[in-house]
């Protein structure tokens, strides 16, 4: 047998809680063509769930994998991938992933494994025990119906205190779409919560004492490490401050850089000030402040630190302590969150007194940290809000629910912007209390289903930012024109991918950017300037691609699509430039097998193609263009009327679109008029069984055209 | 002066220069000039030695490997280290002087090189650290004033101000910049 | 550093201290912390006999310092130390230790509102070597002297090849810092990288400084309930300088 190579710890195990009996295989051997991650996680869906099983169906598993650098000091590179057949997705659940960070990833890696199948269903509530190797389940009746907080601290007393708890919370016990499974605090899992939900398993408790073997020679892999880290920049590889520095040429004041010297955090006791160069190494943890990102000059001093993965230096999650919390709420004075979850309570409003960036924003921010990650509550992009919003102002609410539930809701403070809303809100949806709790609960396939609200209402409305398929935009055409919006298209949630947003919001001037597009994807035509498109061209489509390619080959090697690929840095000397084939070096000293960028990023292709084939499977129809690449109708109209290619304007142009899919279709080598792989595309990546079997179901193209 | 003296001169201009920059100051030949003499390069005879260098600096900072130089609006010679100082941030310094200037070359680079407008806070915080009457007279002091005629402002729907120059950026595109500026935080 | 025994240092030793020149080993001498280091640099270590037992340590020269209110809990500092020193991604290995309190602080999952860690106020306790002064707990609790001072810095460090695993260090250590390998069966611990420790370096927050050294033994509370182990060679060599006061009448 093969020796492992290094950076994997070499096993998946595999739960069968139907059974209560557990199995391993070996990663590499039975997993290693598809990476890890979500190419493993795709792997066992293709392999061992068929087709049209439910979410929460016995039949379908639930796959946590990580990928071979996580665990190491790659910096970036403390992810969990969460593949299954996903709950949220509408009307028809069709695989899919929730990623999240944390400590996660590494624990189960020292513990042994990169990855573990969940298969079967418990009969009683329980949860997996891991510790070095040692797998048991263990009763979870005590800890069933409680919150995320306290089951891991309970779990932690039974394992120790430094064991890394994944937990589901009331959400996801009661089967919510819109579950969350979370791990340190403030990690989640987007959407796959219910599932874990529905296999009666309310945890994973993972300890490990164990390490990953570096192939590569020491001196060449801390060379490379300290490489990687002097390319980066802030969160989401933003590459210039936010302020102007003596430091930078370039500056932007919308970058997430915006740690400056002279701010502090002003919770640490005592508080720490920023001093010093903003591009020293041992100053890079102080770049970002999502907090001060998102809620303003206020935040700074309600900050204790940053936060985030094991290994990664940006800390992207912020630590904040508000006194009023204990005070107004009878909540914890300190809670921690970035991005989406750091604003899952102020989205509700909308408006707040004192605006998006006053106390009121703080306050149920806050609120909605401490709430939704310990009920396990996923705001699916934060489409959970704006449906909400659209529904109580369209009067949905009041129409569609009982006058004594309708009553029962607070909407004073809803309309006034007292953040206490939120302590009646959440427990609805959490509990799925209620006809209210109930269809939040469900995403926007819930007023969909349940009150039989058109799906094109919500297609044709800009505010929605509604995608397709019970999902919302996630940096579509308002960021990335036709790049954006083929991204979108192509996977059965919200697409998760920053690979271009990264880029195009790094903060560089445009022509720095154009040139080193032109570099990267061939022409600097492959990048347009934000609100001012050009039309289609086929650099573009070679730019989306890489962009896919690679959040997959994140997804599949532990990397955090938030930060990378690192291609852009803020290095003068440098040109900016990154390194475009950082994760095949780090791959191949990691594991002692070369891979050259090309190489990689094939296998990466690999994996997404297995993506498309499952869902050509499971929705048992081979025209991807028209039955999934959909695009919503306000993407192609302008509330002031402006036309496409105008400067001033995110609308699309529905030829132009289509042409930018048949050029990513041609550059995928997936037939022209299905958009769907053929034969030989399959047969190229060393997927003709994959092929074959579709084939056979009248599902694969023999030939592009 | 012989060319031992000449090097040692060089040397010890390039050093007044990075000192000056570390401290995020610009310095032109008599500031170089005064900073020598008060540190003693001059010794005792130093009226001469000091005309002598006077001559020889102009000269010596330009040809200064690690030294940048730009024209400041006063039309004097600068001088920085330009791996303490960006060159960006060595035109914002030279600009302090004068607040209408200051606001107004910022907001024709942004205009031009990103492009995009800036918002108007940005004058108040560091390095610029302008007060908001100041801001306001400024930008009342540009309408009037045909050499800023360019200068122009945005409002978006929440009520932020934008400033951008009618040069480099079509006010449509301006606003539409500026209302996706101001809504960044709500796309994460 | 340990010699055969040589008469004439020992009564160097006692007109140094000022004893009467038929003092026996037994009575020897009495020094301060202070003097430990002089006792070095009068080579008197040597005085005590030919297989004689490590007992005195020179003090180290730096510390890595750790500042709680700093660290993001990113635990890059593990992964560096047992990346470069162990060629595994490791934190177990850690010769600084960040996992253990990292969720929980020192105290652990205990509830309640003097938690710290990422699940309580935030505050991330670092595990980090003392470099301890004499006595050295895992030095001294090791029986085959396999703990001694680095020649750069005087950092305590392990001599793996002397090392027989008997885990008596990992006892003795009141912080719990002493590290095992498993798969090596060996003992390890800080020992400061050569005077560039790695940990320091990788920590992307400035948490963690490497300074001159001071006794820091008493600040902080000991994580491990102490136990005294002392091999009993090493015991008798103890009683040499720790006499009863009565019987010394010594001037320093």
């Amino acid at each position: 047998m093969p020796a492992t190579p290094g950076g994997f710890a070499g096993k998946v195990l595999r739960v069968d809680l139907s059974t209560g009996k557990f199995s391993t295989q070996d990663t590499f051997e039975r997993y290693g063509e598809f990476l890890g991650g979500t190419g493993l996680g795709y792997q066992v869906l293709w392999e061992e769930v068929p087709a049209g099983a439910g979410p929460f169906d016995v039949a379908n598993k639930l796959v946590f994998a990580t990928g071979v650098l996580a665990g190491t000091s790659v910096p970036c590179s403390g992810r969990t991938a969460i593949t299954t057949i996903f709950p949220s997705c509408w009307p028809k659940a069709l695989v899919g992933s929730g990623h999240m960070g944390g400590q996660f990833a590494a624990k189960l890696k020292y513990a042994g494994y990169d990855a573990i199948i969940v298969e079967g269903r418990a009969e009683r509530p329980v949860w997996l025990f891991i510790r070095d190797g040692h797998v048991e389940l263990r009763d979870a009746s005590r800890l069933w119906g409680g919150g995320i907080r306290r089951t891991t601290l309970e779990i932690s007393q039974e394992m120790g205190a430094d064991c890394c708890v994944a937990a589901i919370g009331q959400a996801g016990e009661k089967l919510a779409p819109m579950a969350t499974v979370v791990n340190s605090m403030s990690h989640s899992a987007g959407g796959v919560g219910g599932v874990m939900g529905a296999k009666k398993l309310k945890a994973i408790g993972v300890q490990g004492s164990g390490g990953l073997r570096i192939a590569g020679d020491r001196e060449h892999w801390e060379r490379l490490v300290k490489f990687h880290l002097s390319i980066l920049g802030a969160n989401n590889q933003h590459v210039v401050p936010a302020f102007p520095s003596p430091e930078s040429e370039y500056y932007n004041p919308g970058s997430r850089w915006v740690g400056e010297p002279g701010k502090r955090w002003g919770a640490a006791q005592p508080p720490v000030e920023i001093t010093g160069s903003i591009h020293d190494m041992s100053r890079i943890s102080y770049r970002t402040n999502s907090a001060a990102y998102f809620l303003g000059e206020q935040a700074w001093k309600h900050t204790v630190r940053g936060n985030g993965c094991t290994s990664c230096p940006i800390r992207c999650h912020t630590t904040l302590k508000v006194p009023a919390m204990a005070t107004k709420y009878g909540l914890n004075e300190i809670a921690q969150g970035t991005c989406i979850a750091l604003n899952f309570g102020r989205f509700f409003f909308p408006a707040l007194p004192g605006g998006p960036k006053g106390q009121a924003a703080l306050e149920a921010c806050m609120i909605g940290m401490n709430m939704a990650d310990d009920m396990g509550i996923w705001s699916n992009y934060g489409q959970i809000q704006r449906d909400f919003i659209k529904l109580a102002n369209e009067g949905v609410f009041q129409a569609k629910l009982g006058s004594a539930e309708y009553a029962s809701v607070p909407w004073d403070k809803w309309r006034a912007g007292d953040p206490a809303f939120l302590l009646d809100l959440i427990p609805r949806i959490g509990e799925r209390r209620g006809e209210l709790g109930n269809v939040l609960s469900q995403g926007s396939a819930g007023p969909f289903d349940h009150w039989g609200i058109p799906e094109s209402s919500w297609e044709a409305d800009h505010a929605t930012t509604y995608w397709k398929m019970g999902h919302p935009k996630h940096h579509a055409n308002e960021d990335d024109g036709q790049c954006g919006v083929i991204i979108n298209t192509q996977y059965n949630r919200d697409a998760q991918c920053h690979s271009h947003t990264n880029f195009v919001r790094n903060g560089l001037p445009l022509h720095e950017q154009k040139r080193l597009a032109g570099e990267l994807w061939g022409s600097p035509d492959s990048v347009d300037a934000p609100g001012h498109y050009t039309r289609m061209n086929p650099y573009k489509a070679q730019r989306a691609k890489w962009a896919i390619i690679r959040k997959e080959l994140h997804d599949c090697l532990g990397l955090c699509n938030w930060m990378g690929p690192w291609v852009a840095s803020p290095l003068k000397e440098r040109g900016y430039r990154g390194d475009n084939s950082l994760e095949s070096r780090f791959y191949s000293l990691a594991t002692g097998r070369q891979l050259d960028r090309e190489m990689l990023d094939l296998a990466g292709e690999r994996v997404f193609t297995l993506h498309r084939a499952l869902t050509i499977r499971d929705m048992a129809t081979v025209d991807m263009r028209g039955a999934h690449d959909r695009v919503p109708r306000w993407v192609y109209e302008d509330p002031q009327g402006a036309q496409p290619f105008s400067q001033g304007t995110i609308r699309m142009d529905r030829e132009d679109i289509g042409l930018a899919m048949d050029m990513f279709y041609e550059i995928m080598r997936w037939d022209k008029a299905t958009g769907a792989p053929t034969r030989a595309a399959y047969a190229r990546l060393n997927l003709d069984a994959v092929g074959k079997a579709l084939a056979d179901k009248g599902l694969a193209p023999e030939s592009g055209k | 002066m012989n060319p031992g003296d000449t090097a040692r001169l060089a040397d010890a201009a390039g050093a007044a220069v990075r000192a000056a920059s570390g401290e995020l100051r610009l310095v032109d030949c008599e500031a170089v000039l005064e900073a020598l003499a008060s540190g003693g390069q001059f010794g005792e005879s130093e009226p001469a030695a000091r005309e002598a260098a006077r001559a020889l600096l102009p000269g010596l900072l330009a040809g200064h490997p690690a030294l940048a130089a730009l024209e400041s609006r006063t039309g004097r010679t600068l001088y920085y280290a330009p791996d303490l100082l960006s060159r960006t941030y060595a035109r914002i310094l030279d600009r302090k002087g004068s607040p209408l200037l200051l606001m107004a070359e910022e907001i024709r680079l942004n205009s031009r090189d990103y492009p995009r407008p800036v918002p108007v806070e940005l004058f108040q915080a560091s390095p610029f650290g302008l007060a908001s009457e100041d801001i306001a007279r400024a930008l009342a002091a540009m309408a009037a004033d045909p050499e800023y005629r360019d200068i122009s402002s945005a409002t978006t729907a929440t009520g932020a101000v934008y400033l951008f120059s009618t040069r480099h950026l079509e006010r449509g595109y301006a606003v539409f910049l500026a209302q996706r500026a101001e809504s960044a935080d709500m796309n994460p | 550093m340990v010699k055969e025994q040589s008469p004439t240092l020992i009564a160097l030793a006692a007109s140094a201290a000022g004893l009467d020149a038929s003092l026996s080993r037994r009575g020897f001498l009495l020094f301060s912390a202070c003097a430990v280091s002089s006792l070095a640099a009068l080579g008197l270590c040597e005085a005590f006999g030919a297989s004689p037992p490590v007992v005195i340590l020179d003090n180290a020269t730096g510390l890595i310092l750790a500042d709680p209110s700093r660290c993001v809990g990113c635990q890059r500092c593990e992964l560096a130390c047992s990346e470069f020193n162990d060629n595994r991604s490791q934190p177990s290995l850690a010769r600084i230790k960040i996992a253990r309190a990292l969720n929980y602080g020192l105290d652990g999952p205990t509830g309640g509102s003097r938690m710290q860690g990422l699940w309580g106020d935030g505050l991330v306790v670092q595990g980090v070597c003392r470099q301890c002064p004499h006595p050295v707990p895992c030095a001294t609790a090791c029986p085959e002297n396999a703990i001694v001072p680095d020649p750069k810095t005087g950092a305590r460090m392990v001599d793996a090849k002397r090392c027989v695993g008997c885990r008596l260090c990992q006892r003795a250590c009141p912080w719990g810092m002493m590290t095992f390998d498993e798969d090596r069966q060996k003992a390890s611990k800080c020992f400061l990288c050569n005077g560039k420790p790695k940990c320091v370096e990788a920590c992307p927050a400035g948490a963690l400084r490497f300074v001159p050294w001071r006794d820091i033994t008493r600040e902080g509370r000991p994580t491990v309930a102490p136990l005294s182990v002392i091999p009993a060679a090493k015991a008798k060599a103890c009683a040499d300088c720790h006499t009863p006061a009565a019987k010394k009448g010594a001037r320093r």
